[in-house]
């Protein structure tokens, strides 16, 4: 399986996997890139999701809050507002009509795999 | 306070300097590298301060990501004004060496003293046995062809347009 992954495509989808992992849990920085390592996105860095929390923030979809450590300096916890959480399920709803409908397209344009008539050839 | 090793404290203030740098034209640089700073410090507990660091990936990349982060694009204050410098230093250094030149062929000549005058200004180029030395003043039309100088390299360097929402503004496809 190949597993190389469009770097644009996964731009247009970590906010909403943010705040999809938010949602399960106030979380920091590096907890969330190991979390979503976890899931999948094992090339996933720091240095691309700092900037997706820190405009998340901005926005107003995500709080945050210092919360001392006893290992180490204060940690900042994120968690999704009101309209974070309602981004989110846009985001959800918006996902899977777009998911279903290149589902859809793809299975439609598979080339048939079991004919081996060579005159019904794909276009 | 942090009480980090020094290697390690070197480590992250290099990046940090760097990203510094790169990221200079976002709205309150300041506060995001003092949050990347103590995000750096809490990370490196955990995994080390070169990893921390590593992952970041290349500052100026990183730099970026926050800048498209933005609405739309800003400004590059300190790019112009470095840039603006530079013109203006160009242009004393040209100044400087055309004294020199002067002054080396009157030294070859024999000596003496020779006057020119460029946009107001009357320079005196003298080489005498006792030394070399070079009178001139101001005018305020090479003040203005400096202002002008910095002016034009920094709006240039800067994109000072940007500074306008309507003319700076990042079209975004509908989603």
């Amino acid at each position: 399986m190949d597993d190389t992954r469009d770097p644009q495509l996964l731009k247009g989808v970590l906010p909403m996997l943010v705040l999809a992992v938010l949602r399960g849990g106030e979380s920091y920085g590096y907890e969330l890139v190991t979390r979503l390592q976890d899931a999948g996105l094992a090339d996933l860095g720091a240095g691309t999701l700092y900037p997706v929390l820190n405009r998340l923030e901005r926005e107003g979809r995500v709080s945050s809050r210092l919360v001392a450590s006893t290992s180490g300096p204060a940690r900042k916890y994120y968690v999704p507002t009101d309209a974070g959480t309602a981004e989110l399920d846009r985001a959800e709803r918006s996902w899977h009509r777009l998911s279903a409908t290149v589902a859809r397209v793809l299975d439609t344009d598979a080339p048939p795999t079991t004919s081996t008539d060579p005159s019904r050839g794909t276009r | 306070m942090s009480t980090l090793p020094l290697r390690d404290l070197l480590v992250r203030e290099t990046f940090l300097a760097r990203f510094s740098w790169a990221v200079q034209d976002y709205p309150k640089p300041d506060r995001l590298v003092r949050e990347l700073r103590r995000e750096l410090t809490a990370t490196a507990t955990d995994v080390g301060m070169r990893r921390a660091v590593a992952d970041l990936g290349h500052p100026r990349v990183l730099a970026e990501g926050y800048l498209a982060s933005l609405d739309r694009r800003v400004p590059r204050w300190a790019t112009g004004a470095t840039w603006a410098a530079l013109a203006v230093g160009a242009v004393a250094y040209l100044l400087v060496a055309y004294a020199f030149g002067t002054l080396d062929t009157l030294e070859d000549l024999g000596g003496g003293s020779v006057t020119r005058t460029a946009l107001g200004a009357t320079t005196v180029y003298t080489s005498t046995d006792d030394g070399l030395s070079v009178a001139t003043e101001g005018s305020w039309q090479w003040a203005v062809l400096y202002a002008a100088l910095f002016g034009v390299v920094f709006v240039l360097g800067s994109r000072l347009w940007r500074a306008w929402p309507s003319g700076g503004a990042v079209r975004r496809a509908p989603a």
